[in-house]
């Protein structure tokens, strides 16, 4: 006897409790858009639907059978979400992902800010792209990379998203000046201004000069091998060598030209140095 | 015979109360489990020694600050490791349980990273993670959802001052159950 009702009320409760709540819904969505979710199996009755995601936690309380639905503004965040719906016994749950709408907005980290003219890929430009929820956009798109230095032509180049990401190298233009970096996808573009800056300094060259029975040593205009001014603050190194040895003098660039006063007592040697770039060298008599 | 069940019973409660007891808190909480991290196929800049040691590091410290100020709704928790989309979406989440009484609580089991992006200037990482987790969706004490899931995430981090900072975090669709 205990047999046969074991045998009849196991399976039957069995049955009861798998009949609990069951909820479907779709494996994958739009952000953004909203999501039907059918409870079945429940009868009827009113239940609690819990819904969690990225940026998501929210519980209310639904009527069992019906459809759920999940609004726009709940799956605005790409990612995993899990819909639980309890009828008191039971829950069930079910588990969808949320990916990225459209391409709405480029976002371009570019590097570095300021640059030396004529520099092979010393650019670099980096562009993600995102739809209008600031999700990531994981289906390839392609990213129109343009740049237009202050003279001269722009140059651009399209490159394809990979996870949402694409990056492009520049070399920076031969004269000296802004040039705006730019990243466009459709109506969606991002721009960034990289200063580019004259290179080391080239045929340094330096000229003596008696005033009011003072010798000074300057330099002429300095520039790089593109011809562009170095800039201000650029030091420049003068170095006099005669019979008491060697003096060296730091100057800066300013306005274009170094120059510095050196006392000279019999001859001497003058030569002339910025960074790695050496200049011509002067012999000078001292004045008695 | 009665006192040899006494004692099993005791040697049993003895081991399982030292089980408990030494159990590492971080097994409870949720906290920093192993990280491992694959940069073989990283480019387009290759990835520094010190670099990969950072991002394994604060990448789990991540998940273990994440994980905390989920579990306790505490939204300042999030500042020493997030920035941007992936700690605005956090906090949002955070608010969301404040106000509904529900919560998230993730047991982090390890991640498998695979360093894929580096930028050329050193300044974004983008990788994905195979993390292996407990999730709970809890109702104030009561627990409405319980799964062991192995889930794949994109990551993105930037550097910070002194540590590398995540700075968007989204699970992506292919995903494996245990």
């Amino acid at each position: 006897m205990r047999l046969l009702l074991a045998s009849v009320l196991i399976p039957f409760s069995l049955l009861i409790c798998g009949a609990a709540a069951e909820l479907r819904g779709p494996a994958q969505v739009t952000a953004g858009n909203p999501v039907s979710l059918a409870s079945t199996g429940t009868g009827s009755g009113k239940g609690t639907f819990y819904l969690t995601g990225p940026g998501q936690a929210s519980k209310r309380t639904v009527t069992l059978g019906d459809e759920i639905q999940v609004h726009g503004d709940e799956v605005e965040h790409a990612g995993r979400y899990t819909a639980v719906v309890c009828d008191g016994r039971k829950c069930a749950a079910t588990h969808f992902f949320v990916r990225a709408a459209e391409p709405a907005k480029v976002s371009l980290l570019v590097h570095p800010s300021r640059v030396r003219v004529a520099q092979p890929n010393a650019i670099s430009a980096v562009a993600f792209v995102f739809d209008k929820f600031r999700n990531l956009v994981l289906s390839p798109a392609q990213v129109d990379f343009k740049a237009s230095p202050k003279q001269g032509p722009a140059v651009s180049q399209t490159r394809p998203t990979q996870n949402g990401v694409t990056w492009i190298r520049l070399t920076s233009a031969t004269k000296e000046g802004p040039a705006k970096i730019g990243a466009s996808l459709g109506k969606a573009s991002e721009l960034r201004v990289v200063q580019q800056v004259a290179s080391e300094a080239c045929n340094l060259r330096i000229k003596p000069e008696w005033n009011a029975g003072k010798f000074f040593v300057e330099t002429e205009p300095v520039r790089d091998c593109n011809g562009n001014a170095v800039s201000d603050g650029t030091v420049v190194s003068f170095t006099k060598v005669d019979a008491s040895g060697k003096t060296t003098v730091d100057a800066p660039i300013k306005r274009g030209v170094a120059r510095v006063e050196m006392p000279i007592k019999g001859s001497a040697k003058i030569l002339v140095a910025s960074g790695v770039v050496t200049g011509n060298e002067l012999s000078v008599e001292g004045r008695q | 015979m009665m006192r040899l069940a006494f004692n099993v019973l005791i040697i049993l409660a003895l081991a399982v109360g030292a089980y408990f007891a030494l159990r590492p808190a971080v097994m409870a909480d949720g906290s920093a489990r192993k990280v491992e991290l694959n940069a073989e196929n990283l480019g387009p800049r290759s990835i520094e020694d010190l670099t990969e040691k950072s991002i394994t590091r604060d990448y789990g410290l991540a998940w273990q600050t994440m994980a905390a100020a989920l579990r306790e709704n505490r939204r300042e928790l999030l500042d020493g490791y997030f920035t941007g989309i992936a700690k605005a979406t956090l906090a949002e989440q955070i608010a969301d349980q404040k106000n509904s009484g529900i919560r998230v609580r993730y047991t982090d089991q390890g991640h498998k990273l695979e360093a894929v992006f580096y930028s050329p200037s050193g300044d974004a990482m983008q990788l994905r993670d195979r993390a292996q987790l407990e999730v709970e969706i809890v109702d104030g004490d009561k627990v409405v959802q319980r799964e062991d899931v192995t889930l794949n995430y994109l990551v993105l981090m930037t550097p910070g001052a002194d540590r590398w900072l995540v700075r968007d975090l989204q699970t992506t669709a292919a995903e494996v159950r245990p």
